[in-house]
């Protein structure tokens, strides 16, 4: 018996040390890379922290109740949550009817397919950079369309009404493909044969949309509307690059406002406030995506 | 030589005892069979003997070497797998390879070793292919085939032809008896099906809830019984047990008066007293038509015609289900009532218990003569 | 054939015609774009219009090879984007196979907490990242852009799951074959997941070429600038620009890799995509 119990001991502590070795090369890069700096994000954001030099002086909750105070953060929030509110149901929508376009295993399809999806593997920098030039006034392709139809064409990044549609339309471009992917992967799941008896059932095609093609996809439809809002919400290359925030501080988002207050103004205690503000935003949403998941199954 | 021992091995998974305190010998090129329903314990047991599963207590020999702490690649057993467990992603002749690399071993000396088995199980064509290239019975091949390069000591089967279809299983089965002889090794297989167990059995051992019920020959299995549970379990269809209580003790027997008549059974009446309830076992096989009045009056519900035998399957007086089984061209038909004759040596004794009385040497006369 | 034609809406020619409209308007920016790229800059500053690079020229090409920074920036981001995705591999290969096969104490909660890590977006806590670094001295170096995107739990979380699904069997039939764990892992685990390795490499080859916040803060000097961050760089009031068709192929020229990497390895891309719906 006591042989027993020291040979269990035994081979717990070799797995124990093994399993350790294993997993020891990630956690370095895991705890030294990504758990630490968040600690030290909120750390800092306990400070009046500057970028260079060592001025760092504890001040409590005072980032926070400037952020709370600062209306510049609010316009902040609010525009990144218009964008957001924009995108999403664009998004969502148009990957939907895309995907339902498409879900069919012929070579046309397959080609259509890759033409949406292949903008989704260009960097934030080209996409913007082939955006800035199909919007512009003076070259771009919407103002050569609008020319030919003798209409005058609009500085759209330079307008206050239309900066953020421009913006909202450079980002479906760019990210429809990982959306229509996912519903695609939905539709596949839903075996034939419910189509078939379906038919047999007498249901037209729109009752077979409704009553089997909809409810099916009800989980990934869940999944990428807030794959959708976490992403949106953390908007930044295209506004800095397209418009800079502007005109007059009209698309400015949240994590752009970070990086200028971090690394413009050098504020990284306010900065880091601000990041752990969206960091709870985030982990909300991420939390939805987690009840509704478990709820479903 | 090589003989496996178990004394007092048990296996706990937290609280719960899965295997109690198991006793058995395994001798030098005997076949043993562990049998028993799912959840029995048989494939923990050959698994602790693999080296796959802690033991929890008490101790595993072979050849007289405790083995309770070697770990499974040292232990000189090779395991056939239900699933045949081959690499995908390697020929056959690699997957055969693989633990003889793992021990350094010399090249020659492996690629020897390959075609030996190669030619053994006659599968020199399927070396290159991958399993995914073969069939369910060409994969069972190169799983064996594995075990046999690594001349192991003993053999392991873990429910080896469960995944194959019926034809084939037949077939395998024929071929792992042949495999035995000619290898005359020890085999320890473990499988569900009491066909397997008795066809390829030395000796088998009958496991129930994590205990050994019986430890036999197939035919002391199939004739002594120890309780009822073994009975049930080898011989198919299964034993027909009928509640019934000692009407007389008779020089030649016990005479049990049950629902449906009275039956003689060539059993010792050891503590037996008139009027105690017993059950009583008789063999579907060992049942016939008798001349109206005799034996067990038994309503027939279904007749199943198989062409060289029919199945009766029907009721007694007090609702018990009876398998009957008749020859081929056997006069039943379903709704009548039929007299079942049953041969005082032929019948089983049983405690309400469920324990086996000794049947009478009458009755075993000749039966384990063949 | 027939079993697809009975879903609704994707078999009939009106559906078909409007996708092959909409995706003619999806990739007309791409293809005006690269026709831009292939024109001479003095015929830009003339006019914009037209899809097809008439008159045609490689100029812009052979400036951005001979004059650029750009060779150097494209070295960066693959020396960034290859060391990302084969370190990536090898720790997460490491860890998901712990988490998968081995059993240890606090094995739950250590699992929970590395994936708690999923929810910590690049975003939040690049300010501490960026401070962190400073404070080392490290920034303008390689291991700086790469040394995040390592610590990123996405690879643990799918070669764990990929891990779990290989049959038990296979390990026990090696440990009778008297493989130790690392042989287990080498020539048993390794191998059989490729399909997963391929895809969690793609991935991570894209998202590290295309990443812009980090090394926007990290790499400041254009020595350092990944190709993303350097294009940005070229990008000022450029509507206007002389060197219009040079900057389009600059755009053009960066994006080579990943259209390529894309165009070879799309399936693995879309099997990727289709595995966070944790099916």
């Amino acid at each position: 018996m006591s042989s027993a119990v020291s040979r269990a001991r035994m081979v717990r502590l070799r797995d124990g040390l093994s399993a350790l070795a294993f997993l020891a090369p990630f956690l370095v890069f895991y705890l030294l890379f990504l758990v630490y700096p968040f600690g030290l994000g909120i750390w800092i954001s306990f400070h009046d922290w500057e970028l260079v030099g060592s001025f760092r002086e504890w001040i409590g909750l005072w980032n926070y109740e400037d952020m709370f105070a600062d209306p510049q953060f609010w316009r902040a929030v609010r525009n990144t949550l218009t964008f957001a509110a924009m995108t999403v149901p664009v998004m969502v929508g148009l990957a939907l009817l895309l995907a339902l376009g498409l879900n069919r295993q012929t070579r046309i399809h397959g080609a259509l397919r890759a033409i949406f999806f292949t903008s989704n593997v260009l960097s934030v920098t080209v996409v913007t950079l082939i955006w800035i030039m199909v919007l512009s006034p003076d070259r771009g392709l919407i103002a050569q369309l609008f020319r030919s139809l003798g209409l005058e064409p609009i500085a759209f990044l330079a307008s206050t009404t239309w900066a953020m549609p421009a913006i909202v339309a450079t980002t479906v471009w760019w990210g429809i493909g990982f959306p229509m992917i996912l519903f695609l992967a939905g539709l596949q799941q839903i075996p034939g044969e419910l189509y078939e008896a379906a038919r047999l059932d007498n249901a037209s095609p729109w009752r077979r949309f409704t009553r089997i093609t909809l409810p099916a996809l009800r989980r990934t439809f869940v999944l990428v509307a807030i794959l959708q809002v976490i992403g949106q919400l953390q908007i930044f290359g295209q506004v800095l690059i397209m418009t800079g925030g502007g005109p007059s501080q009209s698309t400015r988002s949240l994590v752009q406002t970070i990086y200028e207050t971090g690394f413009a103004d050098w504020q990284l205690g306010y900065a880091s406030a601000m990041s752990l503000f969206l960091f709870v935003v985030m982990f909300v949403a991420s939390m939805a995506q987690l009840y509704i998941a478990r709820q479903e199954d | 030589m090589a003989s496996v021992r178990l004394r007092a091995v048990a296996k706990n998974y937290g609280a719960v005892r899965a295997i109690h305190e198991v006793n058995l010998d395994v001798e030098h090129r005997e076949f043993v069979v562990l049998v028993g329903p799912s959840g029995c314990g048989k494939s923990t047991l050959l698994r602790m003997i693999a080296g796959l599963e802690t033991i929890s207590g008490g101790e595993i020999t072979l050849d007289d070497q405790v083995i309770n702490d070697v770990p499974a690649g040292g232990r000189g057993v090779a395991m056939v797998f239900q699933n045949y467990a081959l690499y995908p992603h390697m020929t056959a002749a690699q997957n055969m390879a693989f633990g003889l690399e793992n021990i350094g071993m010399a090249r020659e000396e492996i690629n020897r070793r390959i075609a030996h088995a190669a030619s053994t199980l006659k599968i020199e064509e399927l070396l290159q292919r991958r399993p995914k290239a073969m069939s369910g019975g060409q994969r069972q091949r190169i799983a064996i085939g594995r075990a046999i390069v690594r001349d192991p000591k003993v053999f392991l089967f873990d429910e080896p032809l469960s995944n194959l279809d019926a034809a084939l299983r037949v077939q395998m089965r024929i071929e792992i008896a042949k495999l035995h002889q000619r290898l005359d090794a020890t085999m320890i297989y473990v499988t569900h099906d009491q066909v397997e167990a008795m066809t390829l059995a030395d000796k088998i051992v009958v496991l129930s809830a994590g205990r050994i019920e019986q430890v036999g020959t197939p035919l002391e299995l199939y004739h002594t019984p120890r309780n009822t549970f073994v009975a049930g379990f080898i011989g198919s269809p299964k034993m027909n047990i009928i509640d019934g209580k000692v009407a007389a003790i008779t020089p030649e027997g016990v005479d049990v008066e049950t629902p449906s008549g009275r039956l003689a059974i060539a059993a010792e009446p050891a503590g037996l007293a008139i009027g105690d309830s017993v059950r009583v076992g008789i063999r579907p096989e060992h049942m016939g038509v008798g001349k109206p009045g005799d034996g067990l009056a038994v309503v027939v519900e279904v007749v199943e015609r198989l062409g060289d035998e029919t199945m009766v399957y029907g009721t007694i007086g007090d609702g018990t289900s009876v398998v009957v089984k008749l020859d081929g061209t056997a006069r039943v038909r379903t709704g009548e009532t039929i007299p079942i004759s049953v041969a005082a040596t032929d019948g089983h004794l049983f405690t309400m218990d469920g324990e086996a009385l000794r049947r009478t040497p009458a009755a075993l006369e000749g039966l384990f003569d063949v | 054939m027939e079993k697809r034609a009975i879903r609704p809406f994707s078999g009939d020619t009106v559906t078909l015609v409007l996708m092959i409209a909409l995706a003619a308007m999806w990739i007309l920016p791409t293809i005006w774009v690269i026709s831009l790229s292939l024109r001479p800059n003095m015929d830009l500053m003339r006019s914009t219009a037209g899809l097809l690079p008439i008159p045609f020229t490689l100029q812009n090409y052979i400036d951005i090879v001979s004059v650029s920074m750009t060779p150097r920036w494209l070295l960066n981001s693959a020396i960034v984007a290859i060391g990302t995705t084969v370190i990536t591999l090898i720790v997460a290969s490491l860890a998901g196979y712990a988490f998968a096969r081995i059993a240890f104490p606090f094995k739950r909660t250590l699992f929970v907490f590395i994936l708690c890590g999923l929810m910590i977006p690049e975003q939040t806590i690049i300010i501490p990242l960026h401070a962190m670094i400073t404070d080392w001295g490290m920034h303008n170096t390689h291991a700086a852009l790469i040394a995040p995107r390592v610590a990123m739990p996405v690879g643990v979380f799918l070669m764990t799951q990929f891990f779990r699904a290989i049959p038990l069997e296979l390990e026990e039939a090696a440990r009778l074959d008297n493989a130790s764990r690392l042989t287990v892992f080498r020539r048993i685990m390794l191998p059989l997941s490729i399909p997963a390795l391929t895809t969690l490499g793609i991935y991570t080859f894209l998202q590290a070429w295309n990443d812009f916040f980090w090394p926007l803060v990290s790499a400041t000097n254009s020595n350092m600038y990944t190709v993303t961050v350097g294009l940005s760089s070229l990008q000022g009031n450029f509507a206007q620009t002389e060197g219009l068709g040079f900057i389009m192929a600059s755009a053009v020229f960066a994006s080579l890799p990943v259209v390529i990497v894309y165009v070879i390895f799309q399936k693995y891309i879309v099997r990727g995509i289709a595995m966070t719906t944790g099916k």
